[in-house]
């Protein structure tokens, strides 16, 4: 029990620094290629989750979950990439992209350590958190400082799927709850 | 002279505007009313037996969202799902999977003779849902 209030803790603690510290207290001015990278990073690292949860867990809701972030998410990347490349844009790192990076590689660790049913609500909480998180970051950052239309059309277009990979991630953390 | 040329006129206004109006009506207009059927009995009289030519309604996958996502229809017409979405989606009874599309790419399209109303999922994206009803 002590073990899952650390990893709610950390993950709490995740996303005030990732919606508070990098998305808004310091505001980021973002490029073009600059979005262009978070977007492929913030995808990239569902994936990897999914990765993570389809070798550790044994749940179908979990498993299931993990197959559809990731199809959906390596659609998205692969739309993305034929986007950029149309708009001869390269994706280029930032300070928010590789704040991603750096906390979902500790979030990766976290999840590697634990196993069975510790394991499966680590993962469903995680991708609660995360998704709202991202959620947030596609609202507030990434459509707001686009400059090329389609670029903010993209970012618009999957705003939808995010949202229900939210509700499908919050129904699936239901089950755990219970 | 110039009431012949006024007549000439009208008339072929008439016939250009019936023509016009005529050539506007859609094809599926007339595939929606129901229609007779005249059978001739042994004893040589005359059965009506009205019949209904199946219509053909389209869901489209967009938003990850079915639209409509609530579709009357009658017993005996088609349904055709289409994925204007940017992910695979599928069409899966609800709550038994009594029938199922199985994966419907992007750009693709899945259809279904309808019989029975029922309640529908997406197996992939599990909160989304939509309802057939049969009239």
């Amino acid at each position: 029990m002590k073990k899952i209030m650390k990893v709610i803790t950390g993950v709490i603690v995740s996303i005030v620094i990732l919606t508070g510290s990098v998305f808004a207290q310091t505001t980021p001015k973002l490029t073009d290629p600059e979005i262009a990278s978070v977007a492929v990073v913030a995808n990239q690292i569902d994936i990897n989750n999914a990765k993570i949860a389809k070798q550790k867990s044994k749940n179908s809701d979990i498993l299931k979950f993990a197959q559809t972030m990731s199809d959906d998410h390596s659609a998205v990347i692969k739309q993305a990439v034929a986007l950029v490349t149309k708009l001869k844009v390269t994706p280029k790192d930032n300070a928010v992209s590789k704040k991603l990076l750096s906390d979902a590689e500790k979030t990766q660790k976290g999840l590697r350590a634990k196993s069975g049913k510790d394991f499966d609500k680590a993962y469903i909480d995680n991708e609660v958190a995360y998704h709202k998180a991202v959620i947030a970051a596609i609202n507030t950052l990434l459509i707001p400082q686009s400059q090329n239309a389609e670029l903010k059309k993209f970012l618009q277009d999957v705003l939808p799927a995010f949202n229900t990979h939210l509700e499908h991630a919050e129904m699936v953390q239901k089950m755990f709850s219970k | 002279m110039i009431s012949i040329l006024k007549w000439g006129g009208i008339i072929f206004l008439y016939l250009f505007l019936s023509i016009f109006f005529k050539s506007c009506t859609r094809p599926e207009d007339n595939a929606i009313k129901p229609l007779e059927q005249k059978v001739q009995m042994p004893d040589s009289t005359q059965v009506i037996i009205p019949t209904y030519r199946p219509k053909i309604h389209t869901v489209e996958i967009s938003g990850m969202k079915f639209n409509p996502d609530v579709i009357t229809v009658h017993k005996g017409d088609t349904i055709i799902w289409k994925n204007n979405d940017l992910v695979v989606h599928c069409v899966t009874e609800l709550p038994t999977n009594a029938w199922t599309s199985s994966k419907i790419p992007p750009g693709a399209s899945w259809e279904m003779v309808v019989n029975t109303s029922s309640n529908y999922f997406c197996a992939i994206h599990l909160v989304m849902k939509g309802k057939i009803i049969v009239e």
